[in-house]
């Protein structure tokens, strides 16, 4: 386990109805595990379906809609929550007509061991597998 | 987009690159040099390789100075993981990989 993971997908939309699903609550609620997430300018907020904090943490990049960066920290488990934040960046870049290049990188995990075993493989894949059913056909992989 | 897909089983339809991949799973984030080390192919073959593995979308490269570092990329295979093994085989499905997995301990 390295304090990198990389992922990388194509989706058939626009950067900007991408951009939209990753930063507005009532679109995330529908594949980032029933998270209400608002990302904007300044902080990236994340609620649980129970209303409980799963995330906070400041906005580093904010540049819609093609890149957006933001502390991690993995408030949603007791264990991961004490350690150190990590980042998330978002990269949406056009790759032809209506379709877009998404890569995801995970990084500055090195003082999040829990928390990278816990993103890796299935964790974001399955995030962002839903995100692109979200975004492709308006609902996600979960009915 | 089924043209990806050819890419992707193309790419995988060769065990020197699926052991490429195999050793990025291991340890991500790694040059060229480090990625081939001990293993009995000349930098071009790996080259090669790498290029393949990459337009199918299975590496993803990023320059660190002046450093090339591989990371593996699973998006492909679990996107055409999640187009045929729905959420309704996926319990059966699973099990049936553990108890596979659990047979063949050596």
């Amino acid at each position: 386990m390295t304090s990198a993971q990389v992922y990388q997908l194509f989706i058939k939309a626009s950067a900007e109805d991408i951009w939209d699903s990753i930063v507005k609550p009532d679109a995330t609620m529908k594949y980032f595990h029933g998270a209400r997430i608002t990302n904007s300018p300044e902080r990236h907020v994340s609620h649980g379906p129970d209303g409980s904090v799963w995330g906070d943490g400041p906005v580093l990049e904010w540049d819609p809609p093609h890149r957006l960066v933001h502390e991690w920290r993995s408030l949603y488990d007791p264990a991961m929550a004490g350690e150190a934040p990590s980042r998330v960046t978002w990269e949406i870049e056009p790759a032809g007509p209506r379709v877009c290049r998404l890569t995801l990188t995970h990084d500055q995990l090195d003082g999040a061991p829990l928390t990278a075993a816990s993103v890796s493989g299935a964790g974001w894949m399955f995030v962002l597998s839903g995100l692109k059913s979200v975004v492709e056909t308006g609902t996600g992989l979960i009915p | 987009m089924s043209d990806d897909d050819d890419l992707v089983f193309k790419a995988l339809a060769d065990s020197t690159r699926r052991l490429l991949l195999d050793r990025l799973f291991e340890r991500d984030g790694r040059t060229l040099t480090d990625l081939i080390a001990d293993l009995d192919m000349t930098r071009f073959g790996g080259m090669k390789h790498v290029k393949i593995l990459e337009d199918a979308g299975l590496i993803v490269s990023r320059k660190r100075g002046r450093e090339k570092l591989h990371f593996l990329n699973p998006m492909p295979i679990r996107l055409i993981h999640d187009r045929w093994i729905d959420k309704y085989t996926e319990g059966p499905a699973g099990m049936l990989a553990r108890l596979k997995a659990d047979l063949e301990k050596p």
